[in-house]
């Protein structure tokens, strides 16, 4: 098999989710290919075509997690290869994500988290009931783009005009693109409570992230 | 059927797991397992299926489901899990009437059968966010309605400057509030002794339902009190603590479940297995006496396109055939109220479930996210359709869905937004205006042509 090959049968392979694949691919091209190579031409277009095909809905979350976990154990393989390299992939940006205080929903922010990391950005996921200081903690230490609120209730939306207010009291609200999302969600409450943003779906809540921080480093 | 007592030994007993582990390891791989197992197929062309083979294929499949996966506890990160002949013998002993509500009020909710020439349950009503100014005027307009068996309460969540927030004091305050107001509402519409069956919408925290169920405020155990799980099977013990009271108090627990279509339960077929699975999860877990699903999809969320209405309409028949409890589902129309296209949606969603031996709840109007989206007319249309088309058959009911999902299928993505309950009532007298008028009885004629009847 040529190395071209290799790389497109890698990328099936992550399409497919099938991890033991993509792992045995990883490690028969490294030795000859530039492992930013593998990323970019093998693995980056296959998850785009998953992020496409999950947003057609053609596949749905079961194919686009096991797609991920492919992606992972690649990356795992690759990682201490790019350090050795002193080499990085080039990331769309930093996300501190999480579901807001006292709601444990997380399906919708878990597809955002995948999404997010298809679309290249460093993701941090701190999970379900995430008080407002938390995610603001999170974003100051790994210095980041855009904090992401999911709520799924009427009675823990609330929670998402919390954090707006914590950065605002902490003199950090021009820092942060701040999006927010989830069943009940709606532009109407994002517009009242001053978030930069709200995607009615995880696409288009990564399609936002994107625009958003283009936007802001002026581009 | 296995006790309550031996639920919450196996939640601290049962085997350690991580809530992501449950996810991958357990439900996705089992969800595709039985769905190849008892080949089940989802037909575009049948949004509402009369297979009645499928329908128990969707049956035998939860039923592995459940035996392999069980219900996950959050808190204690362990799995309940139940033998295939626990699961059977807890539908065989579940109960197959609830009864709601007091003197003349009262009334009984049994399961049905798919075809069934009887009557469904007319629940009316909403738990969507309204204005404290106008809940008790909806309570008394749904109340008014004669048709109507039981009724779900509005979730008020601003009360002047302070706004309800899940696990705060204003929570319970909120719960309380709408308690009171429930119950006045029914009493202003002459009918005191009507079935609550939504408590509490207006709250998450277990101690928030608790404290508004002080008779003090309203409350009885005739009413219906939802537990809510979180997606897909799992429970924590805010729930299971709602569980332990109301159990104790006699009350009627409602099992509810919002099921999401494309996310871990795979495609439309998975999903109608993890949804009838609820089911059994409702009768051991939360024991239940009824039980509300409302699938949604997780990225459009209306329940009326094709695929969402094959969910319900299958998995309402897999627990009508074989299980027989009080089922009921609540869909979401992608269109605003007051429209026409709102009216097209709820017509094939209450087709879909009525044909397929559930009982019948308002569409919800605007995917239910919008404040004072709810209307009274909406419940008006459910009990009219819902008498005029008893009898409906399955097949009936799919050559009329396919009608409508022509006329309303490009109107999903970018739906009307409709008007509020402000914009088209007069909320003095609730009656609606004439634009609205005007456009239901437009709406009730068209359907009328494709041979929907309402009483």
């Amino acid at each position: 098999m040529s190395r071209d090959e290799t790389l497109k049968e890698l990328g099936e392979a992550i399409v497919r989710g099938d991890k033991e694949r993509s792992s045995r691919l990883v490690e028969e091209v490294l030795g000859e290919v530039d492992p930013l190579a593998v990323i970019q031409r093998g693995m980056m277009p296959a998850m785009e075509k998953v992020g496409d095909r999950f947003s057609s809905g053609e596949i749905f979350l079961p194919e686009m997690l096991m797609a991920t976990e492919a992606w992972n154990e690649a990356m795992r393989l690759l990682k201490p290869k790019l350090l050795e390299a002193g080499e990085g992939v080039a990331k769309t940006g930093t996300v501190v994500i999480g579901t807001v205080q006292s709601d444990v929903h997380e399906i919708g922010k878990n597809i955002v988290v995948t999404l997010l990391n298809t679309a290249g950005f460093e993701v941090h996921d701190l999970g379900v009931d995430i008080p407002a200081s938390k995610f603001i903690g999170k974003a100051e230490e790994v210095n980041a783009d855009i904090i992401a609120a999911s709520a799924i209730m009427t009675t823990t939306m609330t929670y998402q005009q919390d954090i707006l207010d914590h950065l605002i009291a902490a003199g950090l609200r021009d820092k942060y693109i701040v999006l927010v999302g989830g069943g009940v969600v709606n532009q109407k409450w994002a517009d009242e409570i001053g978030a930069d943003g709200y995607g009615e779906t995880a696409v288009e809540g990564v399609r936002l992230a994107k625009e958003l921080l283009t936007r802001k480093r002026g581009g | 059927m296995v006790s309550f007592r031996e639920i919450l030994e196996r939640a601290t007993k049962g085997p350690i797991m991580s809530s992501r582990d449950f996810d991958m390891k357990v439900l996705i791989p089992k969800v595709r397992e039985v769905v190849q197992r008892y080949e089940i197929r989802y037909d575009p062309e049948t949004p509402c299926p009369s297979d009645d083979d499928l329908a128990d294929r969707i049956h035998q499949a939860a039923l592995d489901l459940y035996a392999d996966a069980g219900t996950y506890v959050i808190d204690t990160e362990r799995v309940i899990q139940f033998s295939r002949k626990e699961i059977e013998e807890a539908i065989y002993e579940a109960p197959r009437e609830a009864y709601f509500g007091e003197g003349p009020d009262r009334c009984v909710f049994k399961g049905r059968k798919p075809d069934d020439s009887e009557i469904p349950h007319c629940h009316v009503g909403s738990g969507t966010d309204t204005t404290e100014d106008v809940a008790l005027k909806m309570v008394e307009a749904y109340g008014r309605i004669s048709k109507a068996k039981t009724v779900s309460i509005p979730s008020v969540t601003a009360f002047g400057r302070l706004k309800s927030a899940a696990g705060s004091p204003v929570e319970t305050l909120a719960g309380i509030s709408m308690m009171r107001i429930g119950r006045e509402g029914l009493r202003r519409a002459g009918r005191p002794g009507m079935g609550i069956i939504n408590h509490m919408s207006s709250c998450v925290q277990g101690i928030s339902t608790i404290a508004a169920s002080n008779p003090e405020f309203g409350a009885r155990p005739s009413d219906g009190w939802l537990i809510a799980p979180q997606a897909e099977l799992k429970i924590d013990y805010s729930s299971l603590n709602q569980v332990a009271y109301l159990t104790s108090w006699g009350a009627n627990i409602g099992q509810e479940a919002g099921p999401i279509m494309g996310g871990y339960a795979g495609g439309p077929e998975g999903t109608a297995v993890v949804t009838t699975a609820y089911c059994f999860h409702g009768i051991l877990v939360a024991r239940a006496t009824y039980h509300l699903t409302y699938p949604v999809h997780i990225t459009h969320v209306a329940s009326t396109t094709p695929d969402m209405l094959f969910v319900v309409s299958a998995s309402g028949q897999a627990v009508s055939r074989n299980v027989g409890v009080p089922y009921y589902a609540l869909g979401y129309a992608a269109a605003g109220s007051a429209t026409r296209q709102y009216f097209y949606e709820a017509a094939a969603y209450l087709l879909a479930i009525q044909s397929s031996g559930m009982g019948i709840e308002d569409v919800h109007p605007n995917k239910a996210v919008v404040t004072n989206g709810a209307l009274p007319i909406d419940s008006e249309f459910t009990c009219s359709l819902g008498h005029g088309m008893a009898g409906i058959t399955r097949k009936d009911a799919n050559q009329i869905i396919k009608k409508l999902i022509k006329i309303y299928s490009d109107g999903i993505k970018n739906p009307p937004k409709g008007r509020i309950l402000d914009e088209c009532y007069d909320i003095r007298t609730m009656k609606p205006d004439d634009d609205l008028r005007r456009t239901y009885d437009e709406a009730v004629r068209e359907l009328g042509k494709l041979g929907i009847r309402f009483k």
